[in-house]
């Protein structure tokens, strides 16, 4: 047996990192408690509401959406105007409305990962054992943020994939074509969802570091997800549109937003607070 | 020791010469109240110390200061010649800690509990995987090693959190309440271990308890905490010196003394003090050499005696005396 020289001790050590993201990946996994909240909201919003929405316009022989996309601002209702009547509906929806409120997935998905291996190890009574260890204090915060962002990206990608495959494939009696991704959804994948996660776990750090359990960091952390539901119905009221070049912007300050929550959580999460708070 | 963990200490450094612990003017403060104040001890290598005290007397906290998880505020240490707060890594990788929860993750196997643990240690994953269930073994819980940690009794997650400590043959382990919540046997079997793990293996033990009769079993020195202060360090024998001075002696005289007799026992050469006992009277003398002369005396003079018993301070008198507390917990 070996143990494996760690040579630079502020040279991230992977092996250590791997073995804690797999860890909380394998526990979380197993946890009824934990995947089901997690797996509910992306399937009604990805899977349910599409599928109705599909449903609904191949229905009704000619929605008339005139008046909704009247209200909007001409570079954003045009596109859809141009489309013929029956498509309008799907992809006013599918396209362009439930794009924001996709954000809910990356975020809710982060939080409730982030509230589980932050304030759950706590809860548990697994933090010490994990502090008595030699992982630094950076690399063990690390992994738990990797543990819970990449499946929480994961989730969302995966989300849309079968969000894609429902909303194109009820609504081709109707539009015959592949209507989803739009650029937007393109945007919302692949640059504000991560961002978002990250956000959400900037946040949920903070919020587990004052929880003591689990279920009260996602409590809290629940004040989180309601400025992004206001956001997606104020879109959906046209009180504020996402557009391309905003939605990337948007993205841009997440990001900004995410690392410096991340960074902060990474300055506290420090053994000895961590110890003296347990 | 086995010649895989020399070959492993020979990796991690030239062996410390010197004490494996030390310790001096450690404090740490919480707030207002000072967790651990002042405390200075140290341990040799293959040597078992105790920290004994009531819930709250600074055990756990002096752990957590030893392994780099929490910062003093005053003092320090070196463990292995490692300074814990500029070294906390290098310190965590030769120490293992059985915590007090024990803390196994109730989703995870209990060889996945180990194994990941084994992994964060730099074990390659087939050696991880081995050296666990080499320990599940080792501990009796082979045969549960795929299921579960939720539901285990209180004793097999003490063995399975006592396995996960060992993992990496550490040459200094803190075991926090080793014992607490198991049965007589498993006990007996944990004791055994850290028996052998001291003297077999070379292994510094750190044993927080508030067990007296596991200390005295196992410990040649013992620190006595309360409220963070330490009341005192050493042997107990070395304590008991301290506190009082001569050997106390049990005469059994099939019956209390009375005055008179009790007067003639104060003035037999040696005695240097007598009290009364339900069984005759309890005699305090320079010494064990003291006895022969004190029971030939009584002989000669006709008194009733039926048996003598030496009766040394023990730990748990030293404990008492020190802490001011009765026996309620011993």
């Amino acid at each position: 047996m070996t143990a494996v020289g760690r040579g630079n001790a502020d040279a991230p050590d992977w092996a250590a990192i791997r073995a804690v993201i797999s860890k909380d990946f394998q526990a979380v996994r197993r946890s009824k408690a934990v995947v089901l909240p997690m797996l509910l909201v992306p399937f009604f919003l990805l899977v349910v509401l599409p599928f109705g929405i599909g449903l609904a316009a191949r229905s009704v022989s000619s929605p008339d959406l005139h008046g909704v996309l009247a209200k909007l601002p001409g570079d954003f209702a045009r596109p859809i105007l141009r489309q013929p009547p029956r498509e309008q509906l799907v992809i006013l929806v599918d396209g362009y409305l439930l794009a924001p409120l996709f954000l809910i997935v990356p975020l809710m998905v982060a939080s409730v990962l982030a509230a589980d291996t932050f304030a759950g190890e706590k809860e548990r009574r697994t933090l010490e054992g994990l502090l008595h260890l030699p992982i630094s204090e950076r690399d063990l915060f690390y992994a738990k943020v990797a543990g819970a962002w990449l499946p929480a990206v994961a989730i969302s990608w995966l989300g849309f994939v079968v969000f894609a495959v429902v909303a194109n494939g009820v609504a081709w009696p109707i539009v015959h074509r592949i209507f989803v991704p739009t650029a937007l959804w393109g945007v919302m994948i692949l640059w504000l969802a991560p961002a978002v996660a990250a956000f959400g776990m900037g946040i949920m750090v903070r919020v587990s570091a004052r929880a003591r359990t689990a279920q009260e960091a996602n409590q809290l952390g629940g004040a989180v997800i309601l400025p992004l539901i206001f956001a997606a119905v104020a879109q959906s009221t046209g009180l504020l549109l996402v557009s391309l070049p905003l939605a990337l912007a948007i993205g841009g300050v997440v990001w900004i937003l995410a690392v410096a929550l991340l960074s902060r959580g990474a300055a506290r999460f420090t053994r000895d607070r961590l110890a003296a708070a347990g | 020791m086995e010649p895989v963990a020399l070959a492993e200490r020979s990796r991690t450094g030239a062996r410390h010469n010197g004490p494996t612990i030390e310790a001096w003017d450690l404090s740490r403060r919480f707030g207002e109240v000072w967790a651990l104040d002042g405390v200075s001890f140290e341990a040799r290598p293959g040597e078992v110390i105790a920290l004994l005290g009531p819930n709250g007397a600074g055990k756990t906290t002096t752990v957590r200061l030893l392994d780099g998880v929490l910062l003093p505020d005053r003092g320090g240490a070196r463990v292995l010649g490692l300074d814990p707060v500029t070294e906390g890594t290098a310190v965590r990788r030769r120490t293992g800690v059985l915590t007090e929860a024990g803390g196994l993750d109730d989703r995870l196997s209990l060889v996945e509990n180990l194994v990941t643990y084994a992994r964060i240690r730099g074990l390659p994953a087939a050696d991880a995987k081995r050296r666990a269930l080499e320990l599940l073994d080792r501990f009796g819980m082979a045969g549960q090693a795929g299921r579960s940690a939720q539901g285990l009794s209180t004793g097999e997650r003490k063995r399975v959190a006592l396995a996960r400590a060992m993992l990496h043959r550490p040459e200094v382990l803190f075991l926090d309440e080793p014992t607490s919540g198991l049965d007589p046997a498993a006990t007996r079997d944990v004791l055994e271990l850290i028996g052998t793990l001291a003297f077999d293996q070379g292994t510094t033990v750190v044993l927080c308890t508030h067990f007296l009769a596991e200390a005295a079993r196992l410990c040649r020195r013992v620190a006595i905490l309360e409220r963070g202060r330490l009341l005192a360090f050493g042997a107990p024998a070395e304590l008991a010196a301290r506190l009082w001075t001569g050997l106390p002696v049990d005469l059994d005289l099939a019956g209390p003394a009375d005055d008179r007799r009790l007067a003639i026992l104060g003035a037999l050469p040696g005695v240097m003090s007598v009290a009364p006992s339900p069984q005759g009277a309890t005699v305090v003398l320079p010494g064990r050499e003291f006895i022969r002369d004190l029971v030939a005396t009584l002989v000669a003079a006709g008194a009733p005696i039926f048996g003598v018993i030496p009766r040394p301070p023990t730990l748990e008198d030293v404990y008492f005396a020190l802490t001011g507390r009765d026996g309620a917990e011993s």
